[in-house]
């Protein structure tokens, strides 16, 4: 129970903060409406002819997380900014619990921001590349993304944690993190475009739905082990 | 002298700090009685700050140990962490949040017990109760320093490390620390300061540690050492 309290403390904090400044949110929030109207615009006669083609029409679902990939990159940077910024993180590591407490509370927030952004642009995502309905396979939409977040979070907030630290850490976050991150990216990329495809295949689907809960196992144990190393100078 | 029970409050074990290649602190040993304020005096990079950063957990010796009230900090940090409280020259409190909410959170976290009783003391005490609700960005160094008081204060804790508390406050700030420092003798809590400023470490403390590259150099009480020749002292231990 007071594990629970400290967890809650850590992420309303986060949540009051970033609802007074919107530093994060916004920022995130209009890099993915600037990608979708450059990939639109960009790129608007040949997703006319993908859209015509059902066997390709399903990869539209890679221009989504092309953009939720480097949005996500974008708010991750800045988890622990402040901490470090305003020297907060040796209070926080004053406080009489398991340090990996610090991480949950961030990652908690992390994918609470990271669903907000989507909710809110997902429905211009589908103004602007879908033509057919996918309600049938808006479950497979909602798990995908649940899976992608919590990988994407997972490992963001960790390595975010090691790159705040370092002098070049708006450019370390970006090289640590792309590399871990890309079994991840294209098992979403898979699983999307099974979404947006008119024909889908069970099998590969449970597949990658194994493959993207295998990944995010391995990365949520991670912290627990290295975490502690991790915020210590 | 006969050591008590309350002698061996904090004991300090050959502790060393290696960054890298550099050694920072090298087998410092020292304890610490209960109630006793101890000034840790020092030349600029002695490591005066990494020992309240060690001592206070935040950061892990490389070689050696510490045990307050015989319970080891590497055995069980978070006992340590539950009795002690830090004020260092950094608030550690955070810009986007109002003075109340920083203290709401801080209490959480220690589990403070009746948060907001706690908070309207703490702040009545610092003296900024009417600022309550203001963002701690608006806030002066001197007030933030104040509101870093409070938040030190708030699970009672039974040991107290001051990092060079005294720098860059106004002297408003400087009366608060000072009188709030006295009142928490009064009732018994332990203090270990850093400080450069020799006056001022020799008035608070009980008994004065000068830190040399070697180590610990001179471990005595203060009560019969007036300032100008503990400058000589000083100035002889860490020039020698």
């Amino acid at each position: 129970m007071k594990t629970f309290k400290q967890l809650y403390a850590l992420i309303e904090k986060d949540i009051i903060a970033q609802l007074r400044t919107k530093d994060m949110l916004s920022a995130m929030f209009i890099f993915i409406l600037l990608a979708f109207v450059i990939l639109n615009f960009g790129f608007f006669e040949v997703l006319e002819v993908i859209k015509q083609n059902p066997k390709v029409v399903g990869s539209v679902g890679g221009l989504l997380w092309v953009a939720l990939i480097f949005a996500a990159v974008l708010g991750l940077n800045r988890t622990f900014v402040l901490e470090k910024d305003e020297g907060v993180m040796d209070g926080l590591l004053l406080a009489p619990f398991d340090r990996s407490l610090i991480y949950w509370g961030k990652f908690i927030s992390n994918i609470i921001f990271l669903l907000i952004i989507q909710v809110l642009s997902l429905p211009v995502f589908i103004l602007f590349f879908i033509t057919q309905s996918f309600a049938s396979q808006a479950w497979l939409l909602i798990i995908t993304i649940i899976l992608g977040d919590l990988g994407i979070v997972a490992v963001g907030t960790l390595l975010s944690a090691i790159s705040v630290n370092t002098r070049a850490r708006d450019l370390m976050l970006p090289i640590l993190f792309f590399p871990v991150i890309i079994p991840l990216l294209i098992g979403v990329v898979k699983l999307s475009s099974f979404v947006f495809a008119p024909q889908s295949n069970l099998v590969t689907i449970r597949v990658w739905l194994q493959f993207l809960g295998v990944y995010d196992i391995i990365f949520l144990i991670m912290p627990f082990l290295v975490f502690d190393f991790v915020v210590e100078d | 002298m006969n050591k008590t029970e309350t002698d061996n409050y904090l004991e300090v074990k050959n502790l060393s700090k290696i960054f890298g290649r550099r050694k920072v602190l090298s087998d410092i040993n020292f304890f610490l009685g209960k109630g006793e304020f101890v000034t840790v005096f020092g030349p600029n990079g002695v490591g005066k700050t990494t020992l309240i950063k060690i001592l206070s957990t935040i950061l892990n010796p490389t070689k050696g140990d510490f045990c307050l009230e015989g319970v080891s900090a590497k055995r069980d940090p978070v006992f340590i962490r539950q009795n002690i409280g830090v004020l260092s020259h950094n608030p550690y409190l955070y810009p986007d949040l109002t003075a109340y909410e920083n203290l709401r959170f801080f209490s959480h976290l220690f589990s403070v017990e009746k948060v907001d009783e706690r908070i309207d003391y703490l702040l009545e005490l610092v003296g900024l109760s009417e600022r309550r609700f203001d963002l701690v960005r608006t806030f002066s160094r001197g007030m933030q320093q104040r509101i870093a008081i409070a938040r030190a204060l708030l699970h009672e804790p039974a040991l107290i490390f001051l990092d060079e508390p005294h720098s860059g406050l106004d002297p408003l700030a400087v009366e608060v620390l000072d009188e709030t420092i006295g009142g928490l003798r009064k009732s018994g809590t332990t203090f270990i300061m850093t400080t450069h400023s020799l006056e001022k470490g020799l008035v608070l403390a009980d008994r004065a540690l000068i830190l040399s590259a070697k180590g610990v150099v001179f471990n005595e009480p203060t009560k019969d050492v007036k300032v100008g020749d503990f400058k000589d002292i000083y100035l002889k231990q860490v020039s020698g």
